[in-house]
């Protein structure tokens, strides 16, 4: 079992596909082809984000609460959504299907490894981002996917907006992550 | 004597260990030789990069499962 995976290990075409990180050209043409057939197989621009907000809300009717009278679930569309279960909703197993894809990457290529904590103020930065980046999506009606990549691609010009300000916040990011948690 | 400096970034995330290996590498004198542990993927691509672009001679050796040294000796 060993030799055979150490002969695998071996292997040049392993290495191209699984072990070493494809160049980004690559990277962005699998990208675009896969978006392509989301947007012509379900008739939705792809999106990733816009899913959390429907699983926060599913968690909180779970628990007895409602959203109905919430303006973001307003719409007919939204309660449709709601109503259909997250077991009918395909942007839900598209996302679970990154995270198992991302996972299988990662094994594929022996890279798995569960980090350590190196500080609290690792907690606090990932935290705080993660908390702005959510916010930040839902109040801009997208990530940086759903928003720049799906604008863009459907030439739309709040995509090449929304792409301006992210430029200009990742900067300000930056110099804040330099000064404070580093 | 050239010496041989080791940064320790296993637990860091993007763009951490690009930042702190540009400000150790800094300090050193020619011929030295910086050691950037990492065990971040996009590290692997963006710090080995950075350093060829500069001129560096750069070997990156995989020390455990999703663990790297990107081996940096700063030539100018």
């Amino acid at each position: 079992m060993k030799a055979f995976f150490d002969k695998i290990k071996q292997n040049e075409f392993y290495k191209m596909w699984f072990k070493d990180a494809l160049p980004y050209i690559t990277g962005a043409i699998l990208l675009s082809v896969f978006q392509i057939v989301t947007f012509a197989t379900t008739k939705n621009p792809w999106g990733v984000s816009g899913v959390f907000a429907n699983w926060g809300a599913w968690l909180y009717q779970l628990i007895g609460g409602s959203v109905d009278n919430w303006y973001y679930f307003s719409s007919p569309g939204a309660q449709a959504t709601l109503e259909a279960g997250i077991i009918n909703h395909g942007s839900t197993w598209r996302n679970i299907g990154i995270i198992f894809g991302a996972l299988f990457a990662t094994l594929a290529a022996s890279g798995f490894k569960i980090k350590k904590l190196k500080s609290y103020k690792q907690v606090i930065a990932a935290s705080l981002g993660g908390l702005l980046m959510g916010y930040g999506a839902r109040i801009a009606f997208g990530c940086n996917i759903g928003a720049l990549f799906s604008g863009i691609s459907s030439m739309s010009l709040s995509g090449w907006v929304f792409g301006a300000f992210m430029f200009i916040g990742a900067i300000v990011g930056s110099k804040l992550l330099v000064k404070y948690f580093m | 004597m050239s010496k041989e400096v080791v940064l320790d970034c296993f637990g860091e995330a993007c763009p951490v260990p690009l930042v702190k290996a540009e400000k150790a590498l800094e300090k050193l004198e020619i011929n030295d030789i910086l050691i950037v542990q990492i065990d971040h993927s996009c590290a692997m691509k963006n710090v080995p990069e950075w350093a060829r672009k500069q001129g560096h001679n750069v070997e990156i050796e995989e020390i455990d499962d999703g663990e790297w040294e990107v081996i940096i000796e700063k030539v100018k």
